[in-house]
């Protein structure tokens, strides 16, 4: 802004802040510290806060905060310039295959499980996969609100190789990492991430899109995912707890994500791709982000009965999920065809019944966290539907999703039983395949 | 609570600690692995990672002589409880340091979106801001 300022930020966040403003270019910016967490204090434990010593420096906080402000600058505060950041050596060794498997956990690129070590043969070999040029610069990643890392067809390879995936799976591998959207993000509230995969490379690769669709029980299903996360932390520096991470419980499906293979020829509708406007011989994957997923099983209505109604599961499903997110419905075959069967004769007919018969009240709207955080500064602002929600009395009845296009649906299951789950996921965006053969 | 090693964070950063001092950060690399036994074939691992961008050094704005007389403006950037933390912070002035005008404003938009118009009239209009809560 060019006048002194200074932020305060609570302990827990020390090394992000220091980092952070470190990465952006202020490694020495003045960062005052208050006890954590300021949420759902009282006036009078905050005025102790206040009246109280910065956590990290002992000192009294507002004596940091006045001296922030004005105390001269060091040399070091007004240094302008360009630094350079190394991520070390091209290569690693030469050593035997524990030590560098050691190294690499060692060293924060891997998920913590064993990996495929990237010889240069393993990657001239995962480099086969494509068509594109080793060196050719393909995108860039951050793990949220950072500077990006930038990277070329031959650093996606070497992350490939690591998680285990065939040249085969390359280029979905190539086309998640074209789209820079990392799975790993430095949110305290430990997202999840999922993928569909449509076309005929499902058949191609093998994936699995039947029992067990979700489970570890295909190479490219588990490899694939896998790899978006590595890739997000080697490409992308996401990852570091504490960094640029923050995800306060983690996430489970962060091993893998949610990888999706459409069971495209047992579903009554056309698949998801189709739906973005790809042909359906096109190779497509889709990206999302989000909460997580929730099984179907726990919806009211899904007890056994005569008159399976998986329209009301559904809505029941959505009742607890932020509509920032939107939702994913991952519908096994069996349900899918039992809407249809109920007269869902598309995907977007059970979408506008879903957005149409899930709502809830202004005063529970209000209530949310996702609300405050980032519906009410919109609403600030002005931006629809939210500015009119937050003018509604408390009782009035509004819809659980700002509009349609917030609910996704997507097929695949091996039809044991007529179970959907439903993931609190939002769509992000659909890249081609095929352009990266 | 994990426990934080800067100097392995910064390492597994690709950065020195001296970028804290703002000098180039190429004497801190991590360390190559060192053979623990002798038995066995060796490999030559490729390095995995992305190339990070080079950082831009920006000099802090100068500091006042003094608060006293000033205008600071305190900014709420939306998380839970940054008003009340700032609020408290402007009774604190308002008790111990009454020549300082404080101006409350809470920054349009979720937490993480810029707000140039805000930041512009805090130049205009202010002589220092106080900026809460990251959480």
């Amino acid at each position: 802004m060019g006048i002194p300022t200074t932020p305060v930020v609570t302990k827990a966040f020390k090394e992000l802040a220091t980092l952070n403003a470190a990465k952006r270019g202020m490694p020495h910016e003045r960062i005052t510290f208050t006890p954590h967490p300021v949420w759902g204090k009282t006036a009078d434990e905050l005025r102790a806060y206040v009246e109280g010593p910065d956590p990290v420096s002992g000192k009294p906080m507002m004596k940091e905060i006045v001296d922030a402000l004005t105390q001269p600058l060091t040399d070091d505060e007004k240094k302008s310039g360009m630094v350079s950041v190394s991520t070390g050596p091209a290569t690693y060794g030469p050593d035997t295959p524990k030590n560098l498997q050691q190294y690499y956990l060692d060293n924060g690129m891997t998920d913590y499980l064993p990996i495929i070590i990237p010889t240069e043969e393993a990657v001239e070999e995962m480099l086969t996969g494509t068509s594109h040029k080793p060196d050719e610069a393909i995108g860039k990643m951050a793990a949220g609100a950072y500077p990006p890392w930038s990277y070329t067809v031959r650093q996606v390879a070497v992350n490939a190789v690591m998680a285990g995936a065939r040249p085969e799976y390359f280029p979905i591998i190539l086309a998640i990492a074209s789209s820079g959207m990392a799975s790993l993000f430095s949110s305290t509230n430990s997202f999840a991430f999922a993928m569909i995969i449509n076309g005929p490379i499902r058949d191609k690769l093998n994936m699995n899109y039947g029992i067990g669709a979700l489970g570890p029980f295909a190479q490219p299903n588990a490899t694939i995912g896998r790899a978006w996360t590595i890739m997000s932390k080697n490409l992308g520096n996401g990852g570091i707890p504490g960094d640029t991470y923050l995800g306060s419980l983690g996430n489970n499906l962060n091993y893998n994500n949610v990888v999706i293979a459409e069971a495209e020829g047992d579903s009554p509708w056309p698949p998801f791709h189709v739906q973005r406007g790809f042909k359906a011989e096109e190779n497509v994957v889709s990206l999302f982000r989000g909460l997580g997923v929730v099984p179907g099983q726990v919806a009211r209505g899904s007890s056994a009965n005569e008159n399976v109604q998986f329209d009301y599961q559904l809505s029941d499903l959505f009742s607890t999920f932020t509509g920032f997110f939107g939702a994913l419905i991952i519908a096994d075959p069996l349900v899918a065809k039992r809407l249809k069967e109920q007269g869902y004769d598309t995907k977007q007919q059970l979408i506008d019944w879903l957005y149409k018969n899930t709502t809830q009240t202004v005063k529970d709207y209000k209530s949310r966290n996702y609300a405050y955080l980032f519906d009410y500064p919109r609403a600030l602002q002005g931006v629809e539907p939210y500015a009119s929600w937050y003018k509604m009395p408390d009782d009035a009845v509004i819809p659980h999703f700002p509009r349609p296009e917030s609910i996704n649906i997507v097929v695949t299951g091996g039809q044991t039983n007529a179970y959907p789950q439903a993931g609190n996921l939002s769509y992000g965006v659909s890249i081609s395949i095929d352009k990266w053969m | 609570m994990l426990k934080i090693n800067r100097r392995k964070l910064l390492s597994l950063l690709g950065m020195s600690p001296a970028i804290l001092a703002g000098v180039p950060a190429d004497a801190q690399k991590p360390k190559a692995p060192q053979a623990k036994s002798s038995g066995g074939y060796k490999l030559v691992g490729v390095n995995p990672r992305g190339a990070p961008p080079a950082i831009q050094l920006i000099p802090m704005a100068p500091r006042l002589d003094t608060l006293e007389g000033k205008t600071v403006y305190l900014v709420d950037t939306g998380f839970h409880g940054s008003d009340a933390l700032l609020k408290q912070i402007e009774l604190w002035f308002n008790r111990n340091m009454p020549g300082v005008t404080m101006v409350f404003r809470r920054k349009a938009g979720p937490y993480a979106e810029d707000d140039p118009k805000l930041w512009a009239e805090i130049k205009a209009k202010g002589n220092a801001a106080i900026m809460a809560v990251g959480h």
